[in-house]
């Protein structure tokens, strides 16, 4: 247990040099935005001395590092600063995100629970009939759905799903819960192919081993050393990369929210950026990657909970 | 019988005497009997060759300057094969068009960072040490990140345009090469011949260029072409988001997107682009997986 703790808090110590890297990537976006961004916020009429000025009162004559130290004082204090769309003018953008974190949370739960529960399935079933006519199209059917973008799998199923069938609503949260199946299974699609390809791989290789055949030697029903004995240790390696699944879905979230209108931070982003909200696309970048180093923390744990030598190295 | 031994002597003292060329000869007899590596690079040759040969082709022009009403959103037919969009434009043309832009955003993103990746990776290997341990926590650093949100960051920061949608994408991408590189360095510096060049007296860079690097190259192409896939998807989606490409040059992503609100009436002009990137994302990907599976049969089925 000593080991599985100090591992943890090694992980956890890891974690912080790539959330440095997110907090400075997000600075380096308004450092490398074209324009001048004094010039932008102050009004038409403003002299070149009052531009001056303004960047005299908030530092952006500052030298970089300087500016980047305030930047983190800023955001340690939980002040991820205020929006400038037109809009939202003022709003904290700390409230902003309150406001979509659930619905891309809500989306993301309900995606990964699709994903595995055809992904796992689904492995195990062609890992059972490798070499078969079966196996073999479902190894087709998961490199068409891993080579599928997010955006064109979601619209496939919306002229599937909603235009020609009106079986679940086009688009925005008005369904009720009708509205985030679309999401959520455009969503879950594309990394159900991955768990497929890896729970099938991982049944083939548990099946090879000798306790199965011993099992088997044994008399033991097939399905019993199947479901009973080969199955849990075949989930093992699928169930731990759920955190890098989370990394995943964050990159897919994005594209997928925007397809459908669905109210998340994933198209608070790429609505703030068409309307140069950098203060509101930076939180949300910020969020995303916390989202992201949250999932590989979650992955590192489960694969040491899952095999015990990993803590030691 | 005698001729046909004579004949197999030979072709074993050739390919003794050129081991590149045997070996070269054998990847291609195994790719050929290597069903992804046939169906991937044939997707890849048609879609390539129709992207070069897309200003020659009798098409039409895909940014025509004047809307001819009477041409808005004709269904497929044999004067337009895939239809018409919302402003009278061939959709057709458009998505060869469109193949030229993304390939071109894609092998250049994915060159860069290939180069990126293999300077910092091998430096890294090579060396050892301090700089090994600053460049691969960069690495590991970025590779942490998932490559579509970086992009979409320095997209976002630099504004829409072709030149930054390849510069995000360079930025956001070589970790994985530089992952690779780095590993592949590593293991080639303990061997024989790399001690024997240096009791020769041959310098560095001399060895990690001349030496190391293309030992170490079989594996980089294969994650090029795989890249390649990877760039085209991040393109496609960055053009879709409204932070790629820009209109009116023609975009697969774009075009997907501008298809939504005409998804009942005209479900060609999503459809048509749609399918031309899957089939190029697929062929690139399968290329990728099947030369793998040639070039290093241990790997079989280790992707994720």
């Amino acid at each position: 247990m000593a080991d599985l703790v100090s591992y943890i808090i090694r992980k956890l110590l890891l974690a912080i040099p790539v959330i440095f890297l997110a907090t400075f990537i997000v600075f380096l976006m308004l450092y490398l935005t074209p324009g001048d961004p004094v010039a932008m916020i102050a009004p038409a009429h403003a002299s070149a001395a009052d531009l001056e000025e303004i960047r005299e009162k908030y530092g952006f004559n500052d030298p970089f590092a300087v500016q980047y130290w305030r930047f983190l004082e800023r955001l340690s204090s939980g002040d991820l600063g205020t929006s400038v769309a037109i809009g939202t003018l003022n709003t904290d953008v700390s409230y902003l995100l309150a406001q979509r974190l659930p619905r891309t949370l809500e989306l993301m739960a309900i995606g990964l629970t699709i994903s595995y529960s055809i992904g796992i399935p689904l492995g195990v079933y062609s890992a059972l009939k490798q070499d078969t006519w079966t196996d073999r199209s479902v190894m087709v059917f998961t490199l068409v759905a891993y080579a599928m973008p997010s955006f064109w799998l979601g619209i496939l199923l919306m002229m599937a799903l909603a235009v020609y069938t009106h079986i679940l609503p086009i688009q925005g949260t008005v369904g009720g819960f009708g509205s985030i199946l679309l999401p959520a299974l455009t969503l879950g699609l594309g990394n159900a192919a991955l768990t497929t390809r890896m729970m099938r791989s991982s049944m083939l290789e548990v099946k090879r081993q000798d306790y199965i055949t011993q099992l088997r030697s044994r008399g033991l029903p097939e399905r019993e050393i199947i479901f009973k004995h080969a199955l849990r240790n075949a989930l093992l390696p699928v169930i731990t990369v759920i955190g890098l699944d989370i990394g995943w879905f964050v990159g897919g979230a994005v594209v997928v929210e925007t397809v459908f209108s669905w109210p998340g931070v994933g198209m608070l982003v790429t609505s703030s950026i068409s309307t140069h909200d950098f203060p509101t696309v930076q939180g949300c970048i910020l969020v995303l990657a916390f989202f992201v180093v949250i999932g590989n923390l979650v992955a590192d744990i489960l694969y040491a909970l899952a095999d015990p030598r990993v803590r030691l190295g | 019988m005698k001729f046909r031994k004579s004949l197999n002597d030979a072709l074993a003292g050739w390919r003794m005497s050129g081991g590149v060329k045997q070996s070269a000869m054998d990847i291609i007899n195994r790719s050929q009997r290597n069903a992804m590596v046939v169906v991937g690079a044939t997707l890849v040759i048609i879609i390539v060759s129709l992207a070069v040969l897309a200003p020659v082709l009798p098409i039409a022009d895909p940014t025509p300057a004047e809307l001819h009403e009477e041409e808005i959103l004709l269904s497929p037919s044999g004067r337009h094969w895939f239809g018409t969009d919302e402003l009278g434009r061939d959709v057709f043309s458009r998505v060869l068009w469109g193949a030229r832009v993304s390939l071109l955003v894609a092998t250049l993103a994915i060159f860069f960072s290939l180069v990126i990746g293999v300077v910092l990776g091998l430096t890294a290997g090579y060396f050892g040490g301090i700089p090994d341990y600053i460049i691969a926590g960069t690495i590991d650093l970025f590779w942490t990140f998932p490559s579509f949100l970086l992009a979409l960051a320095f997209a976002a920061a630099l504004g829409p345009s072709l030149t930054n949608v390849i510069l995000a994408i360079s930025i956001s991408y070589w970790a994985g090469f530089g992952r690779l590189m780095r590993g592949q360095a590593l293991s080639v510096r303990e061997r024989q011949f790399i001690e024997a060049s240096r009791a020769l007296g041959a310098k560095n860079a001399r060895i990690m260029f001349a030496h190391v690097l293309p030992n170490c190259l079989a594996p980089m192409i294969v994650w090029a072409s795989v890249g390649v896939a990877d760039a085209i998807t991040i393109e496609s989606s960055l053009s879709f988001l409204g932070v790629g490409t820009q209109p009116p040059t023609p975009s697969w992503g774009y075009m997907l997107y501008r298809g939504i609100p005409n998804l009942e009436e005209a479900p060609w002009i999503a459809t048509f682009p749609g399918i031309t990137l899957l089939l190029t994302v697929l062929g690139f990907n399968l290329l990728g997986d099947g030369m793998r599976d040639v070039l290093d049969p241990r790997m079989k089925g280790m992707r994720r």
